[in-house]
């Protein structure tokens, strides 16, 4: 138990200390990889808590996605490697007001909200997975899942309606 | 003890390290593993493994005679090395300025095994030393400049923030070298100027000679002036001299140096005080301004008298008169000044020295409230898909794995997208004739050392110019044995070729088949050669069936017909030129030309997987294989011209003898030609894409006449 | 125990590839070029380049070595000789995995260099590729498994291996376990020919022993998850179950590394086209075929 206590808090404490990380630095790439390691840490936090379905899918989809978010911010920002040392923080007052805000609404959650019973065992893994997709979705699993993959067709076809015709220069 | 030793006192433990990394040689190769083949050598076979960056590197191989240019590339890569290092060179003693060579043998390969073995032991026995000196050359030299991320004309000697935008400017190293030749150049400039303004001043302007100073000012940017020559701080050009009026002049004079300074933001042109500070809408430094006598007066007056009011950047609507936040949004309102702003606005920009077509009404309204991506992108340089991108610099050679050795090819990238670029060979191989005049023996030498990529063909072009300009024929035997050696110099080349394609590509197998083979073709008899066909045939039907070849290849490089193609990169394109087509020796040994007609770099590599199979029938046509002798033509004058078909294509010769002596030559090359198309050819290619079609076109730096 | 075993089983596992791969590069078969190289490599001065990331510099080849472990960490060689047998072991390969992205984008990004840079971001487009062809396939080998326990997966395959039930994933795996090992003709990062050692050019010494350490880890970790979810795993006749392990996953991983010798690198875009528009369908055709299998045949 002391074991898992202490690695909740190791890897909540390096998720917060990265988080800030992102802010401290002026590069782009470390900026976004900050961000990475912050959400790994959350997933390695699920992973102490034995929430290993939860815990993997989090440092699986992040890795890609912060790792995409660099390389836009490479190709988009001028300086990525934060040479010229340019704040680009704005707004500060209306930020640190929203931040410490949400911060006590997160605390208050947390203290006043009625958590039920503690479980004295964690139901292992596959249970976990299919009490979360119960909790998330409930009964209309089946509808969700279909209305999921209906979106995704009207993207892609959205998409390939919006994309001009190119000629393709290598099937001369 | 090597001269590149490692520091550390040899201990027992880094005794046997070393004894290990002399087992272990990765081995950078100078000029290229080309010219190591054309020389007959088999690198790997000696244990020594071949590394493609200088990091990697153990031994820093250095084969034959190398130009000047090449040996200042090769300390770069000497510097790069890491220690333990060595320097093997093969055949030249003219080393600078790379240190001198801690092993030293003969151009064979007998040689080479012979130096490899000292090498180990050298290696192994000091690789380690308590006291080691750095290397250094000129080459090395770099000086440190200053310059702005985002504008990267602006290049500073002191740290300091960028003018244009006040973002700190990053440190930069430029090589010394080229800082010393910009300076000269400035200072040839200057003085060059000085002296046109004079004479200029004393031919038509004969009153201001003595009465106006001269001023500089830059031909883009008119507002700059200064007294003295320099360069221009906003765009870095060299400032031009002109007279300048007394008025004028004192103008100036008032204006930069009597006028008050205030400082601005360069994102947000609203933000104006008199102090030094930083901005407090977006953080950055402010960046100081002069104010033009009236308008700093107008400014005055607006800052402190107009009535500001304040606005949110979202929603022009609210406009209050005390500061605050948006009703709407949230966001903090902007202050604006309700009149005047047009002349504001005007001497802001004008002083920041932003360019004309900047944004200016949302820069005036303040719709910034952070950088927008939009407006700080929109000058940059765009490439095909239109994405704004840093472009960055890098250089291809002279010594990159996939390209040919000595050929410099410096792309412009815009992501891995090629956005320009340009090559050069960095081999000077200009001169022909090494004095005014020049016996007939050394001229033919000279010309088989030109291109130690096709000496066979220069040396039967030189042959042939001279026989031609005496009027003399060889034996029907001689010119088929000619025409033998000839042609298995070419198959030899494509070969040659064909192992650079693979290690550009990566095509382990491909590399390992045709580097042997082209060993063996070297100086093969012509029973040998007869021996080597079928090794050939299965070659070619090995790469008829090799997955991802054909897809790799298809369509990269495209060329259309054109009359300045050559050789093998014309006849991929369908043109069937060929000097051996119109050679009767040629023609009466069977001769046909090869062609194929898409133009692209899988055109190439079958042009040239068929010239080797037809060069291998005609050679056993001709019967014989013999290098050309030159004929003693004796003290004979006059002008001739021979054409032959080297291994990349047409080479033409025109000589001019008197009494026995060649004193004028101009050789027209194909690389040469080929050179010249390889900007457009890759302009917008993918990397990989780039230098494969850099590749296919086979180029020899050697033979290219800059 | 199990772990430390495990691990030494790892590293004796990267020495053999090590072997194999010089065996591949130079024709010879020397068992102690590795160790010579390792030496060598120590010996050697570490340079760290004028202007680097340090931090992305110095993290990025342990950062590898340590994803490549990782993933190993869920690899059964027997039954019981597995360094923890996750409830999610099939995706947690996938998830560790991810890292040698994010290792190789560092690295790439760290030392300041063109080649470095463009060979880290080319992995990102490489990535796109193949992504989806390791977890599609992996897919449908848990479907059959009805159980994401790497164990399970390997029992499950008791009566035909994978690579009969499902050979189109096979495929369509090994190949994307070749992309994301970056092997020839896969790899655009560290091409020689193209970008003169890309993200590996500018590391030396013993960082670069570090890299080429977690290089060749990934490799293992691939050709042995390759074996437990499409070749049965620790299963055979005669031999014991570590034995056919040790036997399958040095086969798999001489394929591995011989198949690149003998063809071009793979254009980037041609890669992307085909994994998008080949690739995605034939997995998904896969899973379906599977789906149907495993509802026929229960």
């Amino acid at each position: 138990m002391t074991a898992q206590m202490f690695f909740i808090g190791f890897f909540g404490l390096a998720g917060v200390w990265f988080g800030i990380v992102v802010f401290r630095t002026f590069s782009m790439v470390r900026s976004a990889l900050a961000l990475l390691f912050s959400q790994t840490a959350i997933g390695a936090m699920f992973l102490s808590m034995q929430a290993e379905f939860l815990g993997v899918l989090q440092i699986m989809m992040m890795a890609t996605e912060m790792s995409i978010m660099a390389i836009f911010m490479v190709m988009f920002m001028m300086d990525p490697g934060g040479l010229g040392e340019m704040d680009m923080t704005h707004q500060k007052r209306l930020s640190l007001g929203a931040g410490i805000v949400s911060f006590m609404a997160a605390v208050a959650v947390a203290v006043f909200v009625d958590w039920g019973p503690l479980a004295s065992v964690s139901p292992d893994a596959a249970q976990q997975t299919i009490d979360l997709g119960l909790e998330l979705l409930g009964r209309s699993m089946l509808i969700f899942e279909t209305a999921g993959i209906t979106i995704l067709t009207a993207m892609i076809a959205a998409t390939a309606v919006a994309i001009q015709p190119v000629k393709r220069t290598r099937e001369q | 003890m090597i001269a590149g030793a490692r520091q550390g006192r040899p201990s027992a433990l880094r005794r046997l390290v070393a004894a290990a990394m002399a087992r272990d040689l990765g081995t950078f190769i100078i000029p290229g593993p080309d010219i190591a083949r054309t020389h007959g050598l088999d690198i790997e076979a000696t244990g020594l493994h071949r590394v493609t960056s200088p990091r990697h590197a153990s031994v820093l191989l250095v084969i034959g005679a190398i130009p000047p240019s090449l040996r200042e590339s090769a300390a770069v890569v000497y510097a790069q090395m890491a220690r333990p290092r060595v320097l093997f060179v093969l055949g030249t003693d003219k080393l600078f300025p790379l240190p001198a060579a801690d092993v030293m043998a003969d151009l064979s390969q007998q040689e080479l095994i012979k130096g490899v073995r000292q090498l180990r032991s050298a290696f192994a026995e000091g690789a380690f030393y308590p006291e080691v000196s750095d290397f250094d050359a000129p080459v090395l030299q770099v000086r440190i400049e200053y310059t702005c991320p985002m504008h990267p004309e602006i290049v500073r000697d002191e740290p300091g923030s960028c003018p244009i935008c006040g973002m700190n400017l990053v440190l930069r190293e430029a090589q010394a070298k080229a800082g010393h030749l910009h300076i000269d150049h400035q200072e040839m400039g200057a003085s060059m100027d000085m002296e046109t303004a004079s004479t200029h001043a004393h031919g038509s302007h004969h009153s201001i000679d003595h009465g106006a100073p001269v001023e500089y000012t830059c031909p883009m940017h008119p507002e700059v002036v200064q007294d003295e020559p320099g360069s221009c701080p906003k765009c870095g050009m060299d400032l031009e001299p002109r007279n300048a009026p007394a008025e004028s002049n004192h103008e100036h004079h008032h204006m930069t140096h009597d006028e008050p300074v205030e400082y601005t933001c360069p994102m947000h042109p609203e933000v104006v005080q008199d102090e030094p500070g930083s901005c407090p809408k977006c953080g950055m430094d402010l960046v100081p301004r002069d104010i033009p006598a009236e308008s700093s007066h107008e400014h005055h007056h607006m800052a402190h008298d107009e009535p500001v009011e304040y606005t949110c950047p979202m929603h022009p609507e609210v406009v209050q008169h005390e500061p605050g936040s948006c009703p709407k949004c949230g966001m903090d309102l902007e202050p604006r000044e309700t009149q005047n702003k047009q002349s504001h606005k005007h001497s802001g920009m004008d002083h920041n020295g932003m360019d004309s077509d900047m944004d200016h009404s949302s820069m005036d309204h303040g719709d910034m409230a952070f950088m927008s991506m939009i407006d700080v992108t929109k000058d940059l340089p765009r490439s095909g898909d239109g994405l704004p991108m840093e472009w960055i610099e890098a250089p291809f050679g002279p010594f990159f794995p996939g390209l040919p050795s000595g050929l410099l090819l410096t792309l412009t990238l815009d992501g891995d997208t090629v956005a320009g670029s340009n090559a050069r060979s960095l081999i000077e191989n200009g001169e022909l004739l090494q004095s005014s005049s020049m016996d007939t023996g050394s001229f033919v030498e000279r010309l088989t050392s030109f291109d130690p990529l096709a000496p066979v063909a220069y040396r039967y072009l030189a042959c042939r110019v001279l026989e031609n300009v005496a009027g003399m024929d060889v034996s029907a035997n001689t010119a088929n044995a000619r025409i033998g050696a000839l042609e298995r110099e070419r198959i030899a080349s494509h070969l040659g070729w064909l192992a650079l394609f693979a290690q550009q590509t990566g095509f382990d197998w491909l590399m390992r088949r045709t580097t042997s083979l082209q060993l063996k073709f070297q100086h093969a008899d012509l029973e040998q050669i007869v021996a080597l066909k079928p090794a050939i045939l299965t070659l070619t039907k090995r790469l008829q069936r090799t997955p991802l070849l054909k897809s790799r290849m298809a369509g990269i490089g495209l060329l259309a017909r054109d009359a300045t193609l050559r050789g093998p990169v014309a006849r991929a394109t369908g043109i069937g030129d060929d000097a051996r087509s119109t050679d009767k020796v040629y023609t009466t040994l069977g001769f046909k030309t090869v062609s194929r007609k898409t133009g692209d770099a899988l055109a190439r590599l079958h042009v040239r997987l068929d010239e080797i199979i037809h060069s291998l029938a005609l050679i056993e046509a001709a019967g014989a294989i013999e290098l050309p002798v030159p004929t003693i033509i004796g003290e004979v004058s006059g002008t001739g011209e021979a054409v032959v078909e080297t291994p990349r294509g047409v080479a033409r010769l025109r000589l001019t003898l008197e009494m026995g002596k060649v004193t004028t030559a101009q050789l027209d090359t194909p690389s040469t030609h080929h050179l010249a198309l390889i900007n457009p050819l890759i302009e917008q290619q993918e990397l990989g894409d780039a230098l494969l079609a850099v590749g296919s076109l086979d180029l020899s730096p050697w033979e290219v006449r800059q | 125990m199990t772990t430390v075993l495990l691990l030494l089983l790892l590293a004796v596992g990267a020495y053999l590839v090590a072997v194999v791969e010089d065996w591949t590069v130079s024709g010879r078969f020397r068992l102690a070029a590795p160790v010579l190289a390792g030496i060598a490599l120590l010996g050697r001065e570490s340079i760290v380049p004028r202007k680097p990331d340090r931090i992305f510099f110095e993290v990025a080849p342990f950062l590898l070595l340590v994803s490549a472990i990782l993933g190993a960490a869920v690899v059964p060689l027997t039954p019981d000789l597995i360094i923890t047998d996750m409830a999610t072991g099939a995706l947690f390969i996938n998830a560790a995995l991810v890292y040698v992205l994010v290792a190789l984008l560092m690295a790439g990004w760290g030392p300041d260099g063109a080649y470095a840079m463009i060979g880290g971001w080319r992995f990102l487009g490489q990535l796109i590729a193949y992504a989806m062809l390791i977890v599609m396939p992996i897919t449908a080998v848990v479907m059959r498994a009805e159980s994401l326990l790497t164990t399970q997966v390997v029992v499950s395959q008791a009566g035909v291996w994978n690579i009969i039930y499902q050979p189109l994933g096979f495929i369509l795996f090994f190949i994307a376990a070749m992309a994301l090992a970056f092997l020839p003709p896969f790899d655009l990062t560290t091409s020689k020919g193209e970008l003169a050692g890309g993200v590996e050019a500018e590391y030396t010494g013993v960082r670069l022993a570090v890299f080429r350490l977690g290089r060749l880890a990934l490799i293992i970790t691939l050709a042995a998850a390759t074996v437990i979810f499409y070749l049965g795993g620790w299963q055979g006749p005669l031999l014991p179950p570590w034995a056919w392990s040790t036997i399958k996953i040095l086969a798999v991983t001489t394929i591995m590394l011989l198949a690149g010798r003998y063809m071009p690198r793979i254009r980037e875009a041609d890669l992307l086209a085909w994994c998008w528009m080949l690739g995605i369908p034939l997995a998904l055709l896969n899973i379906l075929l599977v789906g149907v299998l495993v509802l026929v045949f229960p």
